[in-house]
Formats: C-alpha cells, sequence, structure tokens
C-alpha cells in the first residue's frame, strides 16, 4: 500500500493566517483610535491645554487684559508664603473639607442604615425631603440660608427670640468666628441628600439572607452595620470620600461667593474664592494661577491618600 | 485579654483619635498662620491614617 504524504490544507494555509489576524487587529485598532480621536481631541483641548496653560501663567505675571507679560519665574509662588489672607484661605479649606466629610458621612450613612434597615412609615417622603436640597441650584441655597441667617428677621433669630433664648442671636454671617461654620452648615444641608441617597441604594442590594443569619446568631443592628453593611458598600463608600474632597474644594467656592463674598474681613474665603480673587477683580492673573496650582496639587494629593488609605478587595455577594 | 475587650479598646481608641484631629481642625484654625495650617495639615493625615489602620485587616 503506498503512502502519500499529503499536506493538510490548514497547513499550506498557516503562515497566511498570522499574517491576517494581524492586518485585522490592526485594522480593529485603527476603528478604535478613529472612535477615540473626537473625545480625545475635546479632552486635550478642554483639559490638558488649559490645566497646561494654569501651570505656565502661574510663572508669569500678568493683569489678565494688558498685553504686557513678564516672566517672573517662582516669583508669584514665594509670594504665597509672605500671604496671611492665603494661609486664611487654606485653613478654611482644610477645616471645611475636615468638617464638612465628616459630619455628612456620618449623617449620611445613619440615615441610609435607619431608612433601609427600619421599616419607617413614610420613608419615601423622608427621602424625598432630604434629597430636594441636591435638585436646587446652590444659588438658590445660599439665597435660602442668607434668609435664614437674616439678622432680624431670619428664621433662626426669630425662632431663638420666640424661645426666649435672646442670648444666643448672633450675627450668623457678620461674625468672624462663626461665619465659616455657617456656611459648612448650608454645605451639609445641600449635600446630604444626595449621599444618603447613594449609600441606601448600595444598602438596598445587600442580601436580606445576611442580616437574617446574622440576627440568629445575635448579632445586634450595631454589629451589623458595622460587620456587613459597612464591608459591603466600601466600595461605594471610596467613590463618595473623593467626592468630598472634590467638593470641599468647588462647592465651598460658590457658596462662599453667594453667601459672604469671603467676608467679614476675609474671615471665610476659601482657596477658590481667593483665587478667583486675586485672579479676576485684582488683576493678578499669574498670582490667582499660582494658587489654584496649589489647589490643584493639594486635590490631587488628598484624593490620592484617601485612594490609596481606603484600597480594598471588592466582596462579590 | 479577650478578643473582644481588645477589639472594643481598639475601636474607642480609634474612635478618640478621630475626634480629637476633628477638634484640632476646628481650634487650630481661629489662629492664622502657616504652623496652624501645619497642625491642621497633620490632623487631617492622621485621620487618613487612622482609616488606613482600620482598612487594613480587609486587604
Amino acid at each position: 500500500m503506498a503512502t502519500t504524504t499529503s499536506t493538510p490544507p490548514s497547513d499550506i494555509s498557516a503562515p497566511a493566517r498570522p499574517a491576517r489576524r494581524s492586518a485585522r487587529r490592526r485594522g480593529d485598532g485603527r476603528f478604535v483610535l478613529a472612535c477615540l480621536l473626537p473625545a480625545l481631541v475635546l479632552f486635550v483641548l478642554f483639559m490638558v491645554v488649559p490645566t497646561v496653560n494654569v501651570f505656565r501663567m502661574s510663572f508669569y505675571t500678568w493683569s489678565g487684559f494688558s498685553p504686557d507679560m513678564r516672566f517672573v519665574g517662582f516669583d508669584n509662588f514665594t509670594r504665597l508664603f509672605e500671604d496671611a489672607q492665603f494661609v486664611r484661605a487654606f485653613q478654611n479649606t482644610v477645616a471645611l473639607l475636615v468638617v464638612v466629610t465628616v459630619v455628612t458621612m456620618g449623617m449620611g450613612l445613619f440615615l441610609a442604615a435607619i431608612m433601609t434597615r427600619q421599616r419607617l412609615r413614610g420613608r419615601n417622603f423622608y427621602r424625598f425631603v432630604l434629597y430636594v436640597p441636591n435638585v436646587l441650584s446652590v444659588v438658590v441655597i445660599a439665597a435660602i440660608f442668607s434668609a435664614i441667617y437674616d439678622q432680624q428677621n431670619g428664621l433662626l433669630n426669630g425662632t431663638l427670640r420666640l424661645l426666649s433664648l435672646d442670648g444666643l442671636q448672633q450675627v450668623w454671617l457678620g461674625n468672624q468666628e462663626i461665619v465659616l461654620w455657617s456656611v459648612a452648615i448650608a454645605m451639609v444641608w445641600q449635600s446630604l441628600g444626595y449621599y444618603m441617597v447613594l449609600y441606601m441604594s448600595s444598602m438596598a442590594s445587600i442580601p436580606e439572607e445576611l442580616y437574617e443569619a446574622s440576627g440568629l446568631d445575635g448579632a445586634s443592628p450595631t454589629r451589623q452595620f458595622f460587620s456587613i453593611t459597612l464591608p459591603l458598600i466600601w466600595q461605594n463608600l471610596r467613590t463618595t470620600l473623593t467626592f468630598f474632597v472634590m467638593s470641599a474644594v468647588n462647592l465651598s467656592f460658590v457658596l462662599v461667593r453667594a453667601m459672604t463674598g469671603g467676608g467679614p474681613d476675609g474671615s471665610s474665603e476659601v482657596l477658590l474664592s481667593y483665587m478667583y480673587k486675586q485672579a479676576y477683580t485684582n488683576s493678578s492673573y499669574g498670582y490667582g494661577m499660582a494658587i489654584g496650582v496649589v489647589i490643584f496639587a493639594f486635590s490631587f494629593l488628598v484624593s490620592l491618600l484617601v485612594s490609596r488609605a481606603t484600597r480594598r478587595e471588592p466582596l462579590q455577594f | 485579654m479577650k478578643e473582644f475587650t481588645r477589639g472594643a479598646l481598639v475601636v474607642t481608641a480609634r474612635t478618640l483619635v478621630a475626634a480629637v484631629c476633628v477638634a484640632v481642625v476646628v481650634i487650630a484654625r481661629t489662629t492664622v498662620g502657616w504652623g496652624s495650617l501645619a497642625i491642621m495639615l497633620c490632623a487631617l493625615l492622621v485621620l487618613l491614617v487612622v482609616l488606613a489602620s482600620y482598612n487594613r485587616r480587609f486587604r
């Protein structure tokens, strides 16, 4: 019997296959690139270029209007060290970051746990009421709180008068010692509902059996919260912590601008409002951009540290 | 020391440290200056360390 050594057809086309595959991969790559290009161009145009420009402008002195622009190196940054108002704005930003984050997160988690775990009557109504401030514009919230804090006809002082607690009346937005905390209360009120709903959505996805099983083992609601709820919503908590850092910097600017304008005597100034003031009101654009660089570095560093401190393997359930 | 007592002590210590850090931030803000700002940033850093120490056993 004669044996034939015929090569199977697959072997003939074997060298051609990788070439075809690599050509297809190249084609796929081009298609992906073409799809990404518009977004990439927009990102570079509206994110990268302005950010680089902020860094570049921080080395110049410029009024913002005249054609004269002078390179001054690190002079704008050395000026920051002697600027007491900048230090005060930085301190206010850190204070708001810490206090507003701790209070809002604590209250948000507490309310979310109660609304999810306890069968409260009318909880949808409470959720709606707490969420409404988040829908309102920040300027509207500033107007509401300005009315509440009004010295003569404000709700707060009026209520204190009604309760014969005249001694507790304050000039809430005029007292240098308490003005920042008045703004902080408005910040907490504005964002509490948002974070509460975020936490509630995570908590609602936790299987009920876990609570039932732990309940049978004798776990108290507090124990269940710290051993089941908190670990299972951890990824959500991580995300919101980064949001807190950003909102402490950004939201505080809008509220301060609308409620106090940084006053009285700069006591409620925050970093962004001070930067805005220097760049657009004081005609020190370069100096304002130097403050912008500090804000960028600070936000970036805190967000990075928060991310590192809270990193853990996501739990599957 | 029992495991439960040890756990309770650690939780109490962490809570106390966090509360002290928040208090330090509030108090240090009343004085304007680089020293006070440095104290505030240190308190913020300690808060993050407390958070990291709580998170460590879950990694």
